[in-house]
């Protein structure tokens, strides 16, 4: 069996084709990219998204030498995201199902991050961080469905990043750049918000004070103690997780997770547990069709369900903790 | 001096050890390797002594909290009263839920927030006690009591989710202790809270 999975929750529009066994067979995708000093702009992205699905759909055909008779179902990401941009990605699936008569399955964009990174890594039952421009929160599987042990309780480390970024003049994503300037850092730390409420963590004090310490000090040094504060939070609730849930697995995924320096901290943090430390491989760290298609695979395997295409709508809000998860244990 | 692990915790470690002839417990803070070392002492200091001063405001509030030995700030290192028993994580019943919400009641009267309020943190002696002031501190806002409450709410439907109703238990006990306006007022603030959580469904 093989999906075709569709991503267009944010920057980046990717088609994927996958088999049962959960190999990628073809993963293509481009992402929009901000003017320097501006995030995302929804219509823009999605301008962006209309431009290049076709490319992109028929590249994710031929680099894996297939054509649309040989693709099973269909899967797209409903949500949560930006909606001019899911309303590209819904089009698409909905054009594609209604003309090739294929099975339509909506996925929710954030449990296509975990179920992609479990399978590519073989973490079975891990306590889960998602970090990214959308999410931050560390979850286990219980009972059906992912359940949230912590999350922010305002921005996400994604925005955190982007945002502070964006105040420097970066073009977004900043999260790249912010780590190879602190990586220039002398080591010096300047004191930044810590702020750790039980399992939950609060970024937005931590913007204003690094956009104000941009004011008086290096950029490379603030880059560094940003990033210090922001990922020893995030390690600290990570401890607070595993030595309540006493998982002996721990996961990373999302696109924050493509950086050294959080994932060098948490491992550390899980050492001291016994914890076996997981990430998601680089290349799939960000949004990608492949997620998309691996974890409608798995839903329609094990549920058969689909829907109709009239009632392939999107869901900007729609929390990974409402979503039941059939195949998991 | 003697001393043998008993729990590795999240941010400190906690020692059984003798203390002039009594079985106490050593709570120790140590250094974490992955965080820079200036941050890393503040943070580990400045809970330490929060910690110390909460604990006894708290029992003058009328929560049952371990007492305090010895503080060593220095060495991020507190020493106190050794609370045999299991942890309320693996005996939770209703019962426990409502004295939980009575206990928290309390401490919110006085304007301690408890700062990690979760299931865990409760050990079921002959009395139910409360533990772990590392994250406390002293607040009127009716959003840091709600953010408490939220947190105790988190853990009933993360990890209890077989025990059916212990959240509405706990706001029974809640109820005794602050009363019905007050405790109204929390609930809406929690829901308020959980409406700004990233994408909450929105009504």
């Amino acid at each position: 069996m093989i999906c075709l999975g569709i991503e267009s929750t944010a920057h980046t529009f990717g088609c994927s084709l996958v088999d049962s066994s959960g190999k990628v067979l073809s993963d293509s995708r481009d992402a929009y990219k901000a003017p320097e000093g501006s995030g995302i702009h929804p219509r823009e992205a999605s301008r962006h998204h209309i431009e290049v699905c076709s490319d992109i759909f028929l590249n994710s055909l031929s680099s894996a030498g297939l054509s649309m008779k040989d693709v099973d179902i269909i899967g797209y990401s409903m949500g949560p995201g930006l909606g001019p941009c899911l309303r590209v990605g819904a089009v698409v699936a909905r054009t594609l199902a209604g003309f090739h008569k294929k099975p339509l399955v909506p996925v929710n964009h954030a449990l296509g991050h975990i179920e992609l990174g479990s399978m590519l890594t073989g973490a079975s039952d891990p306590l889960v961080l998602l970090v990214s421009g959308g999410h931050t929160m560390m979850l286990v599987f219980s009972q059906r469905r992912w359940r949230v042990f912590g999350e922010t309780l305002d921005i996400t480390i994604g925005q955190l990043l982007d945002q502070f970024g964006r105040a420097m003049g970066f073009a977004s994503p900043c999260g790249g750049k912010i780590e190879s300037l602190a990586g220039q850092s002398s080591g010096k730390y300047t004191q930044l918000p810590y702020v750790v409420k039980g399992n939950d963590v609060s970024f937005s004090g931590l913007l204003t004070a690094a956009k104000h310490s941009a004011a008086s000090n290096r950029l490379e040094d603030v880059c560094y103690s940003l990033q210090e504060t922001s990922f020893a939070m995030l390690a600290e609730a990570i401890e607070r997780a595993l030595s309540f849930t006493g998982r002996k697995e721990m996961l990373i995924v999302g696109g924050v997770s493509a950086n050294r320096r959080l994932s060098q901290m948490l491992e550390s943090a899980c050492e001291r547990h016994n914890c076996k430390f997981f990430s998601c491989p680089i290349k799939f760290a960000g949004d990608n069709g492949a997620q998309i298609a691996w974890t409608a695979m798995q839903d329609y395997q094990s549920s058969g369900k689909s829907v109709l295409v009239k009632d392939a709508t999107v869901r900007q809000s729609w929390r990974l903790d409402l979503v039941d998860v059939g195949w998991r244990g | 001096m003697q001393r043998s692990l008993i729990r590795r915790g999240a941010e400190a470690d906690i020692f059984a050890v003798d203390w002039h002839g009594k079985k106490a417990v050593s709570k120790i803070r140590l250094p974490k390797q992955y965080r820079h070392p200036d941050l890393d002492l503040a943070v580990r200091r400045q809970r330490t002594v929060h910690e110390a001063s909460l604990m006894s405001a708290a029992k003058a509030a009328g929560v049952v909290t371990p007492f305090m030995y010895f503080v060593d700030p220095l060495n991020c290192e507190i020493l106190m009263e050794f609370v045999g028993g299991p942890n309320a994580r693996d005996v939770l019943t209703a019962g426990l839920c409502k004295k939980m919400g009575s206990y928290s009641a309390m401490l919110h009267a006085k304007n301690i927030i408890h700062g990690d309020l979760t299931t865990s943190n409760f050990v079921v002696s002959n009395q139910l006690v409360l533990l772990d002031f590392g994250l406390s501190y002293y607040s009127q806002r009716i959003e840091d009591v709600a953010v408490d409450v939220r947190l105790i709410k988190e853990a009933f439907t993360s990890a209890h989710v077989s025990l059916k109703d212990s959240f509405e238990s706990f706001l029974a006990g809640y109820l005794e202790v602050a009363g019905e306006k007050q405790t109204a007022r929390v609930v809406e603030k929690v829901r308020e809270i959980e409406q700004r959580g990233r994408y909450a469904r929105v009504v």
